[in-house]
């Protein structure tokens, strides 16, 4: 199997090589090699959104919690449609300020909207995390992927170097256009591969384990329930929640969390260079919500039932190739081609971002387009560099710090809301709640807990305490915060260049939100849905199907009922996600807005001192005394 | 059908290689699991998947407001042609290979090629999807061409 399967990566690389070339041939100007112009077309974003989502979920984690978890943690699949509806509330509107504004990234529209040098410090953690401990876990599970198929044929250290030097080699020649082909032409195939493989284990494997027996998870574990809305245990590491970890509010936090990729860096950089009218659209609902979703909630299982009855992935793989080697080696590009998105998209954006944000706004200003193309082949050179020696020295660290990159970029939402549609949310708000909220997280998390509990005392709880995932515990924080400072600070001196972006927006797109009735009725039926679809409505589904109230009797449908209720909460889900998304026109652009704004005139802090007023308070306070 | 402009032209080519890959890849897989334990039905559904990509390069030529570039073209019949005269060869050298796959192979050729015709009937007319391959009459209008003198516009 190892010739088959280095020759068919081997074809996707040069491909993949191909696309890189030709978009780094007819790049018209340097400038283009960081932003691509700002013009990628509509079905890269289309493709690459669901690639991203799915990626980021990281496939093979998922397949081997859903087999080690059952049906609860398929949840997780439905909490999809939180990112699609967080790109819808966010996305368009970040697109129209970057238009509006002639910034790039969101780090310099939050920065700038709230006039903030810590927001953009914060945006350049969060890119950090993605860009590197987040991409180097998705490599070092690569390496290990192919490593394992190949029985050690090809060590993980050999695999995770040389894709992490062909990736760069794409990045470096096509520059952003040539990763976002590369990614969405990689998406395209991931979403395909998925699609066949729920059909092919279908006619070709003797007997389906799902079918036979649903999916064998260990002792202890419910298989195809929800155990409960909650459980008072301390959390991960103190105390295990009974009949298994994936409550009612541990799948709806995790969704929430999933919304963190919407409004990361690297996303929202997609979003802002792609010149979509209804590309964002379609993204959202078809893409996203539609078939990502869908496929992961009605094929994962299938799957997650074949590796728990063949006892791991790498045991399956082998099942696999006793049928014919090469769909094993289909399946392997499957799981290697979405760690590969996830490399490719996280570190390419992390590198131009990184550029525009921090090398050509603090370290040399000024720079001409030449020296920021040069300027973004080093920053790749780096990041790729870092990327690939976490994966193969520290792929433990890697992973605990990425444990906590969606929940720390979940916690952006109140910014973003803020720049999007709430003029009211002021910066003090916004960094009292970024505050509260990442302690929270970090304190929630494995990271911050390991951390703690080495340097100074046992804490009582341990990670995602009443099974609620640290990015539930973060945003109730911070949200709280945030709406409690920004009451008493709404109209500080900011209050100006919040009101001029809003007024711009109102002028260029203003929001169509029909009639108060038709306003009411969308919140309250996508509150609803994640009530019923993710929250502690959600536990009813373990037996509506199989025990329905009225009836009184117990009926068999074929299939267990959470899956029943799971897949009709998806289909209200992408129903509700194309209402606002298309009829609220949330994520379709009309026209592109005819004036600029200026949110604050050009200043360079390393010429010009800004101090961030809360800095200079407590300057203040210790120098005074 | 105007001119794709120079970045228009790089998103269609691009695009195109991205549908016949997320094509190719199960085709390949199903062609292989076929023509072993599979049998008949997994390598029509092989076929299946090309015509997949092929019907997803159509959709994407009528998106761009574009039709099949001539290396495009070229390249398509390059590779039908060989497939065709490598399974002709197989057929006539290994008896148990034509036993087997003779008759999906067959009707799968018949079939994509059908689909081929169809499209460019549909497309096109009859008299011009013909046109399009009558080398012939490219060949008795160049040897008009060659006989006309320079200079004579007639």
């Amino acid at each position: 199997m190892t010739p088959l399967l280095v020759s068919v990566l081997g074809i996707v690389a040069v491909l993949g090589l191909y696309l890189a070339t030709i978009s780094g041939r007819h790049t018209q100007q340097p400038a283009d090699f960081v932003d691509a112009g700002l013009a990628l077309p509509p079905w890269v974003i289309i493709f690459a959104g669901a690639g991203i989502t799915l990626a980021s979920l990281n496939l093979p984690d998922h397949l081997l919690l859903l087999s080690t978890f059952g049906l609860q943690y398929n949840q997780v699949a439905v909490g999809l449609i939180c990112v699609a509806l967080c790109a819808a509330i966010t996305q368009k509107r970040v697109w129209l300020a970057a238009r509006l504004t002639s910034l790039r990234t969101l780090g310099d529209l939050l920065g700038d909207y709230f006039g903030s040098t810590t927001l953009r410090i914060y945006m350049l953690f969060v890119l950090f995390l993605f860009s590197i401990p987040f991409a180097a876990m998705c490599l070092s599970q690569v390496g290990a992927l192919v490593s394992a198929a190949t029985v050690n044929d090809v060590p993980a250290g050999l695999a995770i170097w040389s894709i992490a030097f062909v990736l760069f080699l794409c990045s470096v020649i096509g520059g952003w256009r040539g990763i976002a082909y590369l990614v969405a032409a990689q998406s395209l195939l991931v979403l395909a591969l998925m699609i066949f493989f729920g059909g092919f284990t279908g006619f070709t494997l003797d007997k389906l384990a799902f079918a036979a027996n649903g999916i064998g998870t260990a002792s202890g574990v419910l298989p195809d329930k929800i155990p409960g809305v909650i459980q008072f245990s301390a959390g991960i590491g103190k105390e295990l929640p009974a009949g298994g970890l994936w409550t009612t509010f541990a799948g709806l936090t995790f969704a929430l969390s999933l919304g963190g990729i919407a409004i990361s860096p690297g996303f929202s950089f997609l979003g802002v260079t792609s010149a979509p009218r209804r590309g964002l659209a379609f993204s959202q609902v078809w893409m996203i919500a539609g078939l990502a979703a869908g496929a992961l909630i009605l094929i994962g299982p299938v799957l997650a039932a074949e590796i728990a009855a063949s006892g791991s992935l790498t045991a399956f793989t082998t099942r696999l190739a006793t049928l014919d080697p090469m769909v094993a080696v289909g399946f392997t590009v499957l799981l290697v081609a979405s760690g590969q998105i996830a490399v490719a998209f996280f570190a390419g954006s992390g590198a131009s971002v990184c550029t525009i944000e921090l090398t050509s706004r603090y370290i040399i200003p000024g720079m001409d387009q030449r020296s920021a193309r040069f300027a973004t082949r080093v920053t790749l050179a780096l990041v790729y560099g870092a990327v690939a020696a976490v994966a193969s020295y520290a792929p433990l660290s890697a992973t605990i710090f990425s444990s906590l990159t969606l929940s720390l970029s979940m916690q952006l939402l109140p910014a973003v809301l803020g720049l999007c549609w709430v003029r009211w949310i002021s910066r003090s708000g916004v960094l009292a709640g970024l505050i509260v909220g990442s302690l929270c997280v970090v304190f929630t998390e494995s990271f911050g807990l390991v951390l703690f509990e080495r340097l100074f005392v046992d804490l009582p709880w341990g990670r995602w305490p009443l099974s609620v995932h640290s990015a539930g515990w973060g945003l109730v924080t911070n949200f709280s915060a945030c709406l409690l400072v920004s009451l008493f600070t709404r109209s500080g001196a900011e209050r100006d260049r919040r009101d001029r972006l809003h007024d711009a927006f109102e002028e260029s797109q203003p929001a169509r939100n029909g009639s108060q009735a038709a306003i009411t009725a969308k919140w309250t039926l996508t509150l609803l849905w994640a009530f019923f679809a993710l929250g502690p409505g959600a536990i009813l589904g373990n037996t509506f199907f199989s025990e329905p109230i009225f009836a009184g009797a117990v009926v068999a449908p074929g299939v267990p009922s959470l899956l029943i209720w799971q897949v009709l909460f998806w289909f209200v889900g992408v129903v509700i996600v194309w209402w606002l998304a298309y009829q609220g026109h949330l994520s379709v652009i009309d026209e592109r807005p005819r004036h600029r704004i200026v949110l604050v005139p050009d200043v360079n802090p390393l010429f010009e001192p800004v101090t961030t007023p809360w800095i200079a308070r407590l300057l203040d306070r210790v120098t005074g005394r | 059908m105007t001119p794709l402009g120079k970045n228009e032209a790089l998103d269609r080519h691009a695009l195109v290689m991205a549908c016949w890959l997320a094509a190719a890849m199960p085709a390949a897989i199903l062609f292989e699991y076929g023509f072993g334990r599979g049998g008949s039905p997994y390598i029509l559904a092989g076929f299946a998947a090309i015509l997949a990509g092929f019907v997803a390069h159509v959709i994407v030529n009528v998106v761009y407001g574009t039709g099949f570039s001539p290396r495009e073209l070229g390249l398509g019949l390059v590779i039908y042609g060989l497939a065709l005269v490598l399974f002709v060869v197989l057929s006539l050298v290994s008896a148990s290979f034509a036993a087997h796959n003779f008759l999906p192979l067959s009707i799968g050729f018949i079939t994509t090629g059908a689909v081929v015709v169809f499209y460019l009937i549909t497309r096109y007319g009859a008299r011009q999807a013909f046109e399009a391959f009558d080398v012939i009459r490219d060949f008795r209008s160049d040897d008009r061409d060659s006989k006309r003198s320079p200079g004579d516009h007639r």
